[in-house]
């Protein structure tokens, strides 16, 4: 039903690399993205992230290309009100509309390009951290830098419960389309809020259960984690402060460069 | 719909941040509270912050026949209270933001603002108003609901409208041109949302209304009268 990214970063061929160098990498590179002022810095980002991703980590490239189109609707979107409300600069494109007058001007166009490829590069980056490094990993980074351990403790029994949920939902949800739930507006609706008054209920009820078996495992506030966190090889970790000098060098080197 | 990773500028990310980061932290010493007073509030809260997590994942029926997802934290508000939903909405931010890429790590304290904070917290006091006020149960959950969720989006389009500000007219000029694209196609399915969660509480009370009574919800009285009005 769902396609998890979470399900490619345990089997990925980065698995064994250390994976607060991945985190760092993916980081300072959307860091980058984010504070560069020209649209050069943040494509190179999104093209060298996605080299890594599927040169390097081996995620299957259509299925890297079909995620890709989950930040373009929202950014495009948010691209043309942006490009079309900045003025300033020479008239691009100008389009009468039932009497209001639209028109992009040189600086929005430049702004809104800026934009799209800050998202994009952003997102290879978070795509590059999703797909590399699995959730568990993450936690013990978080406990090791002093998240307090209730939350990591959340964070974890979360993590955990979302596949038992998800996997009820989809059963739930073939079971009523089976029985022509999703038949017309109404009844869509009707289907849709048992689903979700039921899911809740279950966990709920799992959660009862969940308390008394933890219980039984003389649960005493706290759950340890086996840390097997692979140290990073001095080579990678070179590669990757290369990497990001090099990102950042071209951002301040273009950072007066304009597209349009 | 949140705000996509890398498209607000650095400075705003870092001061969505700094908005959001006390409103959090308010919740987990809050929760924090709660267990030591009672052990079995983890496992709950956990499941039920899976809950809102699947519940946001799920495509919600639209008019439009685009797809839509709730943002479920309206619910999470009236059953929790709004400080530990906001809490649970951090997560299931950065969940979303890993597992589904909905959402961003840069624009995680945007996001949280309008879909962990304002969100919940209007739709929680708009259901203790109605509460107070003897209205329906079900009509107070769908205004909450609703709400919780236009007002989600009201709040994105004012963050990118002060990310970017308009030429002429400035942000106020920029803030239309959001609104119109974001918060008006929102409407619909806002109302969507308001109807859902509120026959989900019509099911919730059918089948179990002990937990609405242990989460302190609604009083007994009201809900012996719904269900009498069911049965």
């Amino acid at each position: 039903m769902h396609d998890l990214l979470d399900d490619y970063a345990h089997s990925n061929a980065l698995r064994e690399t250390s994976a607060r160098l991945k985190l760092l990498l993916g980081l300072g590179a959307i860091l980058l993205c984010v504070s560069s002022s020209s649209p050069i810095a943040p494509l190179f980002i999104a093209l060298t992230m996605s080299l890594a991703t599927v040169r390097l980590a081996k995620i299957p490239a259509r299925f890297y290309c079909t995620l890709l189109l989950i930040p373009s609707s929202f950014s495009i979107l948010s691209a043309v009100v942006v490009a079309f409300m900045h003025g300033g600069g020479e008239q691009l494109f100008a389009l009468n509309l039932l009497g209001i007058d639209l028109g992009i001007r040189e600086e929005g166009g430049n702004l809104a390009l800026l934009l799209i490829a800050r998202t994009f590069g952003g997102m290879c980056s978070l795509f590059f951290i999703a797909l590399t490094t699995p959730m568990l990993e993450l936690f013990s980074i978080g406990k090791s830098l002093g998240l307090p351990d209730f939350l990591v403790e959340l964070s974890m029994l979360m993590y955990r419960y979302i596949f038992v949920f998800l996997d009820q939902a989809a059963r739930i949800h073939s079971a009523q389309v089976m029985r022509l739930g999703d038949a017309g507006f109404k009844s869509t609706l009707s289907s849709f809020s048992m689903l979700s008054s039921v899911l809740f209920l279950r966990s709920w009820e799992q959660g009862e259960r969940l308390i008394v078996a933890m219980d039984c495992r003389c649960y005493d506030g706290k759950l340890d984690l086996m840390d097997q966190g692979e140290r990073a090889k001095p080579a990678a970790i070179i590669a990757v402060a290369v990497y990001l000098i090099a990102t950042a060098a071209i951002a301040v080197l273009t950072r007066n460069i304009l597209i349009l | 719909m949140h705000i996509m990773e890398g498209f607000l500028p650095l400075n705003w990310c870092v001061f969505w941040y700094a908005l959001s980061l006390p409103v959090v932290v308010y919740g987990a010493c809050k929760m924090s509270g709660l267990m030591k007073n009672s052990r079995d509030v983890l496992p709950l809260l956990a499941v039920s912050g899976a809950f809102i997590f699947v519940l946001s994942s799920l495509k919600m029926p639209s008019v439009t026949g685009s797809c839509s997802h709730p943002t479920g934290t309206g619910i999470g508000a009236i059953l929790f209270g709004p400080w530990i939903t906001s809490l649970l909405s951090v997560i299931v931010l950065i969940y979303q933001a890993i597992f589904l890429a909905h959402g961003g790590l840069t624009t995680l304290g945007a996001n949280t603002f309008s879909m962990g904070i304002v969100g919940p917290l209007a739709g929680f006091l708009v259901y203790k108003a109605c509460m107070k006020r003897d209205v329906n149960m079900y009509v107070a959950v769908f205004l909450a609901a609703t709400l919780a969720d236009w007002l989600t989006y009201i709040v994105t389009s004012i963050q990118l409208a002060l990310a970017f500000p308009a030429a002429v007219g400035g942000a106020l000029a920029s803030f239309e041109a959001f609104l119109a694209v974001f918060a008006i196609t929102q409407v619909p399915l806002a109302i969507v949302e308001g109807v859902v969660s509120a026959l989900l509480f019509k099911y919730i009370v059918q089948l179990r209304s002990d937990v609405l009574l242990k989460l302190n919800v609604a009083s007994p009285s009201v809900l012996k009268k719904l269900k009498e009005a069911c049965a």
